[in-house]
């Protein structure tokens, strides 16, 4: 059975939509390459390209069996601005709501055995994982681009990378030895339409349970 | 009916009211004890907690209210002032349910909320008036000539009057948030025991408190902190009495100025037992009817903002797809 998907992604400082109708067909804002540099305009973004990939797949948000977002590890803002989005969307016609790892969608886009999908951390850390064919070898972590260089060679691995983490720490990964996607491939873009396919396979979760993967708590200490 | 959604700092608030201002339901799921650990309001925090207990908090004020998201005509959120974070949780919210609905949103200043608060109810206020809001985040005087806007008269060029009762019991050992706790220990204590600063208004209507909470800081050193500790309620009483003799100053200075015949007072302050009476007290003196609207209409609360929107256009779907928050919305 086949599944009409809407899917959101705002981990990085581009913001993507997908709808994934049932027959198939596939209606995308995919956001360029410079959207990963330039200053985040979530709020003013996602809900024009939902309803841009609405209208172009002609649904009503009640015709739609899910709602799936990606829950990064990202830009906490970013993040909230799409998950309070897709669980808003879900809560107002009661559908099923599939968070899917941002690092997941990014390295569904990745061609190669081996995926190292990379998210800007800031403050010099990326958020990582490691996927191969899909299947998640190591789950997301948050670390510097030298340490992600010594893990992978004491792992002996050699993973393709690409995201905006891996532009924007292209030099310290090239040094450690690892392949990276071209500086204008597509690939380093997390792509709504991953979320959607990987959302198809994925199963619900309650509303209230669909948060970011912050994998950072907060800048706070308790004064007493 | 309306829908309102307010998220501007450590509360999460939605609410029904109808165009014709009847509240049908008004949801706050507080985070203060959360923030009582840090000492204030920590932004990061306030806005993660937003985002979990948002769908509830609108879901319980739709479920009390009887009604659901078809039966509502608008939506109706806190765009700013606040912490960008924070708005962006509810502004995110508000735009996603009225799209599915292609239902119209009113893009609401949340000081705007505020000063319409006492417009909510069976016997609300007409313009024009005046109106005092004071809270941990805001602290002005504004005239109201039509309830689609206000004028500030004055404002706090530092501390809001909430921050300063704050800060005060922080020093007094008294925790966080510490407004009421002041408020209760400050009824047994003598308000003439200490002489605080005043700073009285001359020919604007502007409010300055750090000055007074520098005040109390040296006080209760030059004391030490036994005696600090011993005469703890009549401290409390003094510097209440300073904060609250400012407030009232301005309220009664801008009445004079402005002619006024109505007043209102709003914000979390206006929960003080002390600034409650002697506003009552001035305003009779004077002859000016004085409303205060119900404590859960003074602390941030999304009636007054689904109340305001009534006085404001709404923006039409999809107009308001593209909009952002403000955290200062200048
Ligand atoms: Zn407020």
């Amino acid at each position: 059975m086949s599944l009409s998907i809407l899917g959101l992604d705002t981990s990085t400082a581009a913001t993507a939509a997908c709808l994934l109708r049932s027959d198939g067909e596939a209606f995308e804002v995919e956001p360029g390459l410079d959207a990963l540099t330039g200053r985040p305009g979530h709020s003013r973004e996602l809900m024009p390209a939902v309803a841009q990939v609405m209208d172009a797949g002609g649904l009503a948000f009640a015709d739609l069996s899910a709602i799936s977002v990606g829950v990064g590890p990202g830009g906490f803002t970013g993040l909230r601005i799409g998950i309070a989005t897709a669980r808003a969307l879900a809560q107002a016609d009661g559908l099923a709501l599939r968070p899917i790892s941002s690092l997941a969608a990014l390295a569904a886009g990745i061609a190669a055995p081996l995926a190292l999908p990379l998210i800007d951390a800031r403050r010099g850390e990326l958020f990582a994982a490691l996927y191969a064919q899909g299947d998640e070898l190591w789950a997301p972590f948050v670390a510097s681009p030298e340490r992600i260089v010594e893990l992978l060679i004491e792992a002996g691995l050699r993973p393709v990378a690409a995201g905006d983490g891996a532009l924007r720490s292209r030099q310290t990964l090239e040094a450690g030895g690892l392949e990276l996607a071209g500086a204008g491939s597509r690939s380093h873009v997390v792509r709504a339409l991953h979320i959607c396919r990987l959302a198809a396979q994925a199963s619900d979760v309650p509303p209230e349970a669909v948060l970011p993967d912050y994998l950072r708590a907060p800048d706070a200490h308790p004064t007493r | 009916m309306i829908l309102g959604i307010e998220t501007s700092c450590d509360d999460t608030c939605a609410a029904v009211v109808t165009t014709a201002g009847v509240l049908h339901s008004n949801a706050v799921a507080s985070q203060g004890l959360l923030h009582s650990r840090y000492g204030g309001v920590v932004p990061e925090i306030a806005s993660r907690r937003h985002l979990e207990l948002v769908g509830a908090v609108v879901a319980d004020a739709l479920e009390r209210a009887g009604a659901g998201l078809d039966d509502v005509r608008a939506v109706a959120v806190t765009r700013g002032p606040g912490l960008i974070g924070a708005l962006l949780v509810g502004v995110s919210t508000a735009k996603a349910l009225a799209a599915t609905r292609r239902l119209p949103l009113h893009a609401v200043d949340h000081l705007h909320g505020h000063v319409t608060a006492s417009m909510l109810g069976d016997e609300p206020i007409e313009a024009p008036y005046g109106c005092l809001v004071a809270s941990g985040g805001h602290t002005f005087v504004a005239r109201v000539d039509h309830p689609s806007g206000f004028r500030t008269l004055g404002e706090t060029l530092d501390d809001a009057a909430g921050e300063a009762f704050d800060k005060g019991a922080r020093l007094l050992g008294l925790g966080y948030p510490g407004g009421p706790a002041l408020d209760r220990l400050a009824r047994t204590g003598d308000p003439e025991a200490f002489d605080f600063p005043r700073s009285l208004p001359g020919t604007g209507l502007d409010f300055s408190f750090s000055g007074l909470k520098t005040s109390l800081l040296y006080r209760v050193r030059d004391l030490g902190d036994e005696v600090a500790r011993a005469r703890a309620a009549d401290l409390a009483a003094s510097y209440q009495r300073a904060v609250v003799d400012a407030l009232v100053a301005r309220s009664l200075a801008a009445i004079e100025r402005e002619r006024l015949e109505r007043f209102a007072i709003g914000g979390g302050v206006a929960a003080n037992s002390e600034l409650r009476t002697r506003i009552a007290e001035e305003c009779g003196r004077l002859g000016v009817d004085l409303w205060v609207p119900p404590h859960e209409l003074c602390t941030d609360n999304a009636a007054m903002i689904a109340g305001a929107a009534r006085f404001t256009p709404a923006l039409p779907y999809p107009a308001y797809l593209d909009l952002d928050a403000s955290a200062t919305l200048a």
